[in-house]
């Protein structure tokens, strides 16, 4: 019984993971830019739930919208400011670019909002669990968990059907070519950064129910997001998913079983070893 | 002529009247993961400079009544901030740099007993002194260091205050606490603090305590419930926390998803003691307990507390907690330190620190000094515990605020 409710537990973290990652791995995997800035995005969203709920009492899910709405604004602004002006440069540039963003956009919440960790008190979820013979299953995790898999299942579904989806493809295997075939580029990027500032946004504000909400907060989920891309295979939305899931199960049996002070040093050692022996990614093309 | 000697008779104004200011270094977590604490303890530090640097006649400390240290002609005191980013690293680049480029006379700090060790270890170097106000690690004291001074009560005086409060728990109210579970977190201060359990637990294993849990987590985790599943396995009567506001807040929010009911949780020096605490978890934070250097339980008791707390929290906007007023402590106590010696000298300082007694009304101890290893002798803690939102004093009996509450009712019956 108490391994079914570790590897619960695995299955329901690792599906945060997953969006997390699913939104980098649109920047990274498809447009090879680096974003360090993932991350404090996800950041942002958070502060943006608690402090819809902390001033005008919104329960985090009627805030989804508005911070998954800011967070992909966020993703356009970035892009429009700072990658639009390093993209043609070499990788390092983006790389610099992004990670000044991201001591930038922390430093920017700490001055703004203190360094202090909060919380959002009460939400509709919050308290309640399920109960399966002796398994416990938090209600808000279950619903973080769920809202991450649809959000992936959507965004799979956006690529893969959609003209803009299928222009986004387009640019990620050749940004010449899609530019002769009529592609608009430029709207591709901004379009890519603002479905990655959607991923962060919806998962920040699933997670701000469970998860503290400081300035810091998004950094080991950006951290995680990148072993996550890479070794579910750049780009592949479902290779991200899968290898979030994954990391989850790794981090949960691995703590569980060997002891809890290992189970990042676990994740990270399986991404060392797949890169050694499938650098493309358990998923990767 | 006539204008030069003019000149050189302003100039020679300027160096006997020109108020000397005597440089200090302190190096705390004023950005990254602890900065939420770093940055309170910074306005505790502000209002200990305050206190010496202007006349504050209402605040009974030495230095209170004047305006800079008597002793040195009324020189004023600046602390030198410095942000270790809870990076040891960091830490000790900071100390170098407070040394040598901005010519500190001693240092105060870190809060993180990881970021304490090795920046302690380069005044140690360069033969100034280091107070550390709360910094717990006993291990700091056991370097056998000439410079290094600490005020808070270490971690093995801590662990036996809680067996202490346990046998009273037992003796008292019948708690037939027992089982122990030890949870901490992967640095210096919590790594330190389970190996005192496990060495102190030996003195009390008579008395039926025993370990039954023993769970490390990473820094900076993104969630505990692996964690909350094996201390719920165990079975715990006790819990002994070694956490941060931010792991500390998760793990309760997980014991009450999870039904982790123990007897007791005592927490060591840290997330506990913040009062964020009580505000991120509000009924929730109750029947949490833990040592505490203070509480605004005390404040009625303690008139200085009280004021001090006053010029705190017009800064900070919340009361002062213990680790915070034990760096503040750390603050008063140099400047007092480098007022007895008359002199900036770091030998003649060391010697006032080495053998001086300081008062502290604003501690229940009501003094401090180190002992030959750099430990404060009177490092006295109360055993508080958060009652209606309170942190009230429960143990030993004579601060007793009120009653503790020996058993952890159901998280549905609260």
């Amino acid at each position: 019984m108490m391994f079914l409710q570790v590897v619960l537990t695995g299955v329901l973290v690792g599906s945060v993971y997953s969006l997390v990652a699913v939104g980098l791995t649109l920047v990274w995997g498809l447009m090879d830019i680096i974003n360090f800035a993932h991350g404090d995005m996800m950041m942002i969203s958070m502060y943006t739930v608690f402090w819809l709920y902390t001033l005008l009492k919104f329960d985090p899910f009627v805030s989804l919208p508005i911070s998954a709405g800011i967070t992909a604004l966020l993703g356009i602004v970035i892009y429009k400011l700072v990658i639009k002006r390093v993209v043609n440069a070499p990788g390092l540039m983006a790389l610099l670019a992004t990670f000044g963003l991201s001591l930038f956009i922390r430093n920017f919440a700490q001055f703004l909002w203190t360094p202090n960790y909060r919380f959002v008190g009460e939400s509709i979820l919050s308290g309640k669990r399920i109960l399966i013979a002796d398994i416990v299953i938090g209600l808000p995790q279950l619903i973080a968990a769920l809202g991450s898999i649809l959000m992936t299942l959507l965004i799979a579904l956006f690529i893969k059907r959609t003209k803009t989806g299928k222009a986004i493809q387009a640019t990620a295997q050749s940004r010449d070519i899609a530019e002769l075939m009529g592609v608009n580029t430029e709207k591709v990027y901004a379009v890519t950064f603002a479905l990655s500032g959607i991923c962060v946004g919806v998962a920040g504000t699933l997670l701000s129910g469970i998860f503290p909400v400081y300035p810091e907060a998004g950094a080991m989920y950006g951290l995680l997001a990148f072993v996550i891309v890479a070794l579910g295979g750049f780009g592949n939305i479902w290779g991200a998913f899968y290898a979030g899931i994954l990391i989850g199960l790794t981090e949960a049996l691995g703590g569980f079983y060997l002891g809890t002070q290992f189970k990042y040093a676990l994740a990270f050692l399986i991404y060392l070893l797949v890169l050694q022996f499938r650098p493309k990614g358990l998923f990767g093309w | 002529m006539r204008k030069l000697l003019v000149v050189f008779a302003v100039l020679l104004a300027f160096t006997v009247f020109a108020e000397e200011v005597i440089k200090i270094g302190a190096i705390f977590p004023l950005t990254g993961p602890a900065a939420a604490t770093g940055v309170k303890i910074k306005y505790a530090v502000e209002v200990a400079q305050e206190i010496i640097n202007g006349e504050h006649p209402e605040i009974e400390l030495l230095l209170g009544k004047s305006a800079g240290l008597p002793n040195l002609n009324g020189a004023k005191i600046q602390f030198v901030f410095a942000d270790h980013q809870a990076n040891p690293e960091l830490a000790m680049a900071e100390a170098e740099r407070l040394i040598r480029n901005e010519g500190v006379v001693a240092l105060i700090g870190c809060y993180h007993s990881s970021a304490t060790k090795p920046a302690s270890q380069v005044a140690e170097k360069y033969g100034i002194p280091f107070i550390a106000g709360s910094s717990s690690s006993a291990a700091l004291t056991e370097r056998g260091l000439q410079w290094f001074f600490r005020i808070a009560p270490h971690d093995g005086m801590e662990t036996v205050f809680f067996f202490e409060y346990l046998k009273y728990l037992n003796q008292k109210y019948n708690a037939n606490v027992k089982k122990v579970a030890v949870v901490y977190i992967d640095n210096e201060y919590g790594v330190h603090a389970a190996q005192m359990v496990k060495e102190k637990i030996k003195d009390y294993q008579a008395d039926g305590f025993s370990i039954v849990a023993d769970v490390k987590y990473p820094a900076g985790a993104t969630n505990v419930d692996i964690e909350v599943q094996k201390i719920k396995g165990a079975k715990p009567d006790a819990i002994f926390h070694a956490s941060y506001i931010g792991d500390m807040t998760m793990f309760v929010k997980k014991y009450k998803e999870f039904n982790v009911v123990p007897k007791v949780v005592l927490s060591y020096c840290g997330g506990y003691q913040d009062p964020q605490f009580v505000i991120n978890l509000g009924k929730d934070a109750d029947y949490f307990a833990g040592p505490n250097a203070t509480t605004s339980a005390l404040f009625k008791k303690m008139a200085i507390l009280a004021k001090i707390n006053e010029m705190y929290k017009a800064k900070s906007g919340v009361d002062i907690d213990g680790p915070t007023l034990e760096d503040f402590a750390s603050a008063i106590v140099i400047a007092e330190a480098i007022n007895l010696a008359g002199s900036t000298d770091p030998q003649k300082v060391l010697n006032v620190l080495k053998t001086g007694t300081f008062m502290a009304p604003y501690f229940v101890s009501g003094r401090i000094k180190f002992g030959p290893d750099g430990q404060n002798i009177y490092s006295a803690s109360v055993m508080t515990q958060i009652l209606d939102g309170i942190y009230e004093a429960v143990w030993p009996e004579q601060y007793q605020t009120k009653e503790p509450v020996p058993q952890f009712p159901d998280w549905n019956k609260r």
